[in-house]
């Protein structure tokens, strides 16, 4: 892989987290109602902005690069994300949970390692 | 966590299932789609819009689309982390629907990965039942 592709991988993982938890964000504030749900269209259209960057930049990775060879980086973005909304949206996981994504996340790197 | 309406159609899991399976019909058609536009080598093509010339990838980002409803539905009552692990199912999809349409081959390893993948599915959903049994 080209330093450019690997920059483009990195940007738009970076895209994909930020993007969804603008979506989440919004959903939330529309469901809570009130004085919270002002807003939380702007918020959606800042979501969908962000996952068109995620989605453009993914077909020109797609373009350049083995599909085998990608599907190993798409496995670590659910990791990325439960990450991003630990942070951002104070989302806590119990064992369950990490154990899913755990073995989702390994499920994956098999799948696109053969 | 608000509730969702009754009937089986608004049960956000349903709704993440449809995703699942629209999401995976649409990187197989995307895949076709960029198979198509692969000899182009214009500069534009580190951007994903050479793709744009092919009506594979106009009716898979059709089926984006269509998956991006579900799934803000399901965001509304599912915490992020777990439903966006739960679109791991794609990657069960994806070789299956690889192997009907495209003739690819399943190995065992790969079999054995779509095997973990549904376990994995499996944990998640008990983790989201288990929270919303203390809610």
């Amino acid at each position: 892989m080209s330093l450019l592709a690997w920059l483009l991988v990195i940007v738009s993982q970076l895209a994909l987290v930020a993007g969804q938890i603008f979506l989440k964000r919004a959903m939330s504030r529309r469901e809570h109602g009130g004085e919270k749900a002002r807003g939380w269209i702007g918020t959606l259209v800042i979501g969908i902005a962000t996952m068109t960057v995620w989605f453009l930049l993914w077909l020109g990775v797609m373009h350049q690069v083995e599909l085998s060879k990608l599907m190993p980086l798409e496995g670590i973005s659910p990791l990325l994300i439960v990450l991003g909304a630990a942070v951002f949206l104070r989302e806590r996981l119990n064992w369950r949970g990490w154990a899913g994504v755990g073995l989702t996340c390994f499920g994956v790197l098999l799948v696109s390692a053969s | 966590m608000p509730k969702p309406a009754p009937g089986l159609f608004w049960n956000p899991f349903l709704q993440i299932f449809l995703t699942v399976l629209l999401t995976a019909a649409a990187q197989i058609l995307l895949k076709v789609g960029a198979d198509y536009s692969a000899a182009n080598n214009s500069v534009w093509s580190w951007l994903g819009l050479v793709e744009l010339g092919s009506g594979w990838t106009w009716l898979g980002i059709l089926a984006f689309l269509a998956s991006f409803g579900g799934w803000l539905y399901a965001l509304r009552f599912l915490p992020l982390g777990l439903a966006f692990a739960l679109t791991n199912g794609t990657h069960i999809f994806v070789p299956i629907g690889s192997w009907l349409f495209l003739g690819e081959h399943i190995s065992l390893l790969r079999a054995s990965g779509i095997l973990l993948i549904i376990a994995g599915i499996l944990f998640l959903a008990q983790s989201v039942a288990k929270v919303e049994e203390k809610t």
